[in-house]
């Protein structure tokens, strides 16, 4: 009752309080939408500024770009069709019927007309332009334009071999929408975007269509997102699906359609979109797509390459035309049927391009390579000179000196060489490195880090530090020959055993290889047949100091003790080491610090950096010359003979074997004119291998050269050097008539004094014919 | 209500305030431009460099979006337009009678060896030009062309010492010309310009009796 009559009396106020409550509830709303619509104003503000922010700053850090030596054209350039051909076909160069087009390459028994496409380089711009070469042997006969014009000189586009981005990084090559066929935009519309052009970042119509065939089908099929909502997903947002994502991606498209025009947000899609996945590298965009599946600019693709890139778009790995080829083609030509139905082609040529194959560059051509020794080598000399960020983000061109055909020789002649080698003991353990280099230009042309020469670790070439044997050899004698009044090519040492004992109390007894003793022989013999004993005594006569001096001279920049060992190559030294001491001697005594980078230019083709030509003169260039004659012998009658079962015995060579103790590393360094090679193999742990010097690296280096033809050694004599005819038994002066007489370099003063006449008895036991004759007899 | 209204009203006038200016002012950066260290990608500097420029009228952010572009990079193998270092008609084509470039003054002197044509005579004459524009860098990299091209030719060393002289670098001249002094025998008057280069480098290097020494073998072989 009274809980009634509570409830009566208080009715009243029940009303009223209802009201209240009402009113209370209506003010809560408005404050709570005061406060939504602050947020979404906020939120819109905020979004605002980053659309803005991140669109009209720098939209895109580019890797640096790295590019081999451009080929140069001009008549009398050695250069062998087939390679000029393979070259051209890495660089995407299309085979028509005729050149008419940039890009486009006709071949005509030993002619090729091509359509080259320009380049910027360092020194300037480069035209595009229309060329004819004829081919004669294995040079180039004439180059002319293609009116029948000669031409001095023209160069082709550099081989992209690489870039400069830390793991897991975008890459692109950035484009811009008049650089583009039409036709992509239109594919890339027609596929993924039909209202792109109506509508004001996102589409209702696309949304309801996505919708019903989603709900119809029961599957999401079909995504509603315009081009310029998946821009916004991919340039500002995660991956993750959520309806907060789908607003904010919403409200940004709008808001970036509000500032930008269609024309900027189609190109910047082209140039974000992810288009496929090269190991830790991500393809972005169109330009790099091209490049990547292509090996051709964007500019130049045809119908059946549009349709597959755009194709891609939906599903880059699903799709990939490397991996699932039959499935790539089945959308490409998906893609073409639409656009013929739409009729932005015309059905022939839809039905044209159908039957074209996909046309995708084969993964390990010239074309699609890797070169993680080469690449290691720039990086290494560009971050002396550049910040990592500046490598990664600012879209550098770097131009080296790198040559894609000698590496590929390099590569195949060292894989060919361990298959010739199968069969020996441990061979399968055994590594192996090699650097090649242009000795007249201190220039790097190729690098292998690895037998593996896809392998990106452990870079052999510059970090595997070995005793080098015997390649130290020719810093003994060069030191030598620098002294004409003492030593000359002719002046005897002796090769027998002896001990010396160091201030340590330590015993030092050198044997030579085959473990014999070689009595009197000739200077040069001794480099040439690389005997130990005569080396070491003729070191030690001079000073272990003074030739240690000799091999720093020649460019090595090491502090060896100064121990006897040392003159038969205790030290250690890495392969590009030994690519820097050789090339002393290979040109003339003038040293070149080894470079890979000619240039570097910014991200506009301006000039940035240059890595120029530079050279000290380290020698006399009579003693070099008599060292060179000394090496020359070591191909022709020494340890390095079995070179020329593989290169004509015109072709004159220079090097030195090396074998370290136990048969631990074997190497060999040597030259001809204008190409120097080193070759190191040995396990990497140091172990024992079944190879020497001669039986292992010189093989590699005797395959490679076979395939390289290298100039033949220039043996002009020097003005202070003479050509002296002398007794080949006994290196006294000789006249030319007279039996046994050879000719043999001396400095001039030094040489011998005439012999009086040719049948002045020798005391020496019975005469030879030849110098061959004599040295064997010599040997035994 | 009415106390909420103004400020519902104020709130309102301040955002569009707010994004009414952020509507009209794009954040103009400068994201061009030389390697400066850091300057480019540090946000902060940009966001400065934003709210410096907020005044900036929408034309004006337009035209920066465009100019922007340019950071669009051209495709590497793409044709690219542009200046060309040396003009067809004379200098890339083979001469018909070859031209010396010979440094030396006396070029009747010359003898068919020190007369050059076909690539190397065009890559010299090319950077003759960069060279006389004052783009020494740029005449010094045709010139190591030239010398990948014809790595003997003493002209071709001769001029890259020229040029390295030009550029305050007496040392490296001095060898290039010692260099080019190794391949020129035979060809007096080209030993006789490579001495008076030798000498000239030396000098500016302080070495005078270098230079006398120099001068005089100039002499001897003219």
């Amino acid at each position: 009752m009274t809980q009634k009559s509570k409830s009566r009396s208080t009715k009243k106020p029940t009303n009223q309080r209802k009201a209240k409550t009402s009113r209370r509830w209506l003010s809560l709303f408005i404050k709570l939408s005061i406060v939504a619509v602050v947020l979404l104003a906020g939120v819109l503000v905020y979004l605002d500024a980053v659309v803005q922010e991140k669109f009209s700053g720098k939209r895109w850090t580019v890797p640096a770009k790295v590019y081999a030596r451009p080929l140069e054209l001009f008549a009398g350039q050695k250069l062998n069709k087939q390679d000029f051909l393979t070259e051209l076909s890495a660089l995407g160069y299309r085979n028509e019927s005729s050149a008419s087009s940039s890009g486009s390459v006709a071949v005509n028994g030993n002619t090729v007309d091509l359509h080259t496409r320009g380049f910027q380089f360092y020194e300037g711009a480069e035209p595009a332009q229309a060329l004819r070469v004829r081919f004669s042997g294995n040079s180039i006969a004439s180059l002319a334009q293609s009116n029948g014009r000669a031409l001095a000189v023209a160069r082709l586009e550099p081989l992209l071999v690489g870039g400069l981005y830390p793991a897991h990084q975008e890459d692109r090559i950035l484009i811009r929408l008049d650089q583009t066929p039409d036709l992509l935009a239109q594919a890339l519309i027609a596929v993924e975007d039909r209202d792109f052009y109506t509508h004001h970042g996102v589409s209702p119509k696309s949304i309801v269509r996505a919708l019903w065939v989603n709900t119809s089908s029961g599957s999401l099929l079909q995504g509603g997102s315009t081009l310029t909502q998946q821009l916004v997903k991919n340039f500002f947002l995660t991956n993750e699906r959520t309806l907060t994502r789908k607003a904010t991606e919403a409200l940004m498209s709008v808001l970036l359609e509000l500032h930008y025009s269609k024309q900027d947000i189609l190109e910047a899609y082209l140039n974000e979109v992810f288009l496929g996945q090269d190991g830790q590298r991500a393809v972005h965009g169109f330009g790099l797509a091209s490049q990547y599946f292509f090996s051709q600019p964007l500019s130049e693709l045809k119908l059946h390459q549009v349709a597959l890139l755009v194709g891609m778009v939906k599903g880059p790995s699903y799709y990939n035309p490397r991996r699932q080829p039959e499935r790539a083609l089945e959308r490409r030509n998906l893609v073409i049927d639409l656009l013929a139905e739409q009729g932005t082609v015309d059905e022939e040529h839809a039905a044209q391009a159908k039957q074209r194959p996909l046309g995708i560059t084969k993964r390990g051509s010239l074309a699609n390579s890797t070169y993680p020794a080469f690449m290691d080598l720039v990086k290494r000399q560009l971050r002396e000179d550049y910040r990592d960020q500046d490598l990664t983000e600012e879209g550098l061109s770097i131009f080296t000196s790198f040559d894609p055909i000698l590496q590929r020789k390099a590569e195949d002649m060292l894989e060919q060489t361990y298959k010739q080698l199968a069969g020996r003991k441990g061979i399968d353990e055994v590594e192996a490195a090699m650097v090649v280099s242009n000795p007249e230009s201190g220039e790097v042309l190729a690098l292998l880090g690895s037998r593996l020469p896809r392998y990106a670790g452990f870079n052999r070439a510059l970090d595997a530090v070995r005793p080098i044997g015997s390649l130290v050899k020719p810093a003994v004698y060069l030191a030598a020959l620098e002294q004409p009044s003492q030593y000359t090519l002719t002046h005897y040492i002796e090769d027998a055993s002896f001990s010396v004992k160091s201030r340590s109390g330590k015993v030092w007894t050198p044997q030579n290889y085959d473990r014999k003793e070689h009595g009197t022989v000739f200077l040069y013999q001794g480099l040439a047949q690389s005997y130990n004993l005569s080396t070491a005594k003729l070191g030690l006569e001079m000073g272990v100091p003074h030739v240690l001096k000799t091999v720093r001279k020649l460019g090595v920049e090491r502090d060896w003790p100064a121990y006897p060992s040392m003159l038969l190559g205790a030290g250690g030294l890495t392969p590009i080491e030994v690519a820097d001491m050789y090339q002393t001697i290979a040109n003339g005594g003038f040293n070149t610090p080894l470079r890979a980078i000619r240039s570097v230019l910014n991200a506009q083709g301006e000039p940035l950096g240059r890595y120029p030509y530079t050279i000290e003169q380290r020698f006399d260039a009579g003693a070099i010359y008599l060292t060179q004659e000394a090496m020359r012998r070591v191909m022709t009658e020494g340890t390095g003979r079995s070179v020329y079962n593989r290169v004509p015995s015109s072709v004159v060579l220079a090097g030195k074997t090396g074998t370290s103790n136990d048969l631990r590393d074997s190497w060999f360094a040597g030259f001809g004119q204008d190409l120097l090679a080193v070759v190191w193999m040995g396990r990497d742990d140091n172990g024992k291998t079944p190879l020497t010097g001669a039986s292992g690296a010189l093989q590699v280096w005797a395959n490679f050269m076979q395939q390289a033809a290298p100039s033949s050694l220039n043996m002009t004599p020097p003005s202070n050097v003479i050509m002296v005819w002398v007794d080949a038994y006994s290196g006294l002066g000789s006249a030319e008539d007279c039996p046994g007489a050879v000719q043999m370099p001396y400095i001039r003063g030094s040489e011998p004094l005439p012999g009086e006449s040719c049948n002045t008895p020798i005391a020496l036991p019975e005469p030879v014919e030849s110098v061959k004759s004599w040295i064997r007899g010599w040997l035994n | 209500m009415s106390k909420h209204a103004v400020i519902l009203i104020a709130l309102a006038a301040l955002l569009t305030g707010c994004s009414g200016a952020q509507h009209r002012s794009i954040p103009v950066v400068d994201s061009g431009g030389p390697l400066t260290p850091g300057a480019m990608r540090d946000s902060r500097a940009r966001q400065s460099g934003a709210q410096q420029q907020v005044q900036q009228t929408q034309a004006a952010a337009r035209e920066q979006v465009a100019t922007s572009d340019v950071q669009v990079y051209a495709v590497p193998s793409a044709p690219i337009g542009g200046i060309e270092t040396y003009s067809p008609s004379a200098t890339t084509e083979v001469p018909a009678i070859p031209v010396a470039s010979m440094p030396i003054g006396n070029q009747a002197r010359l003898t068919a060896d020190e007369q050059l044509s076909g690539p190397v005579l065009a890559l010299l004459t090319t950077a003759k030009q960069q060279q006389t524009g004052g783009d020494f860098n740029g005449a010094a990299s045709s010139l190591e062309r030239a010398q990948r091209i014809a790595p003997r030719e003493p002209q071709v060393l001769y001029r890259l010492a020229e040029v390295r002289l030009a550029q305050g670098n007496p040392g490296q001249a001095e060898q290039l010309a010692q260099r080019g002094l190794s391949y020129s025998n035979g060809q007096p008057a080209l030993q006789a310009g490579l001495w008076e280069l030798i000498a000239r480098a030396r000098a500016q290097q302080g070495n005078t009796a270098g230079a006398e020494e120099a001068q005089r073998r100039a002499r001897v072989n003219l």
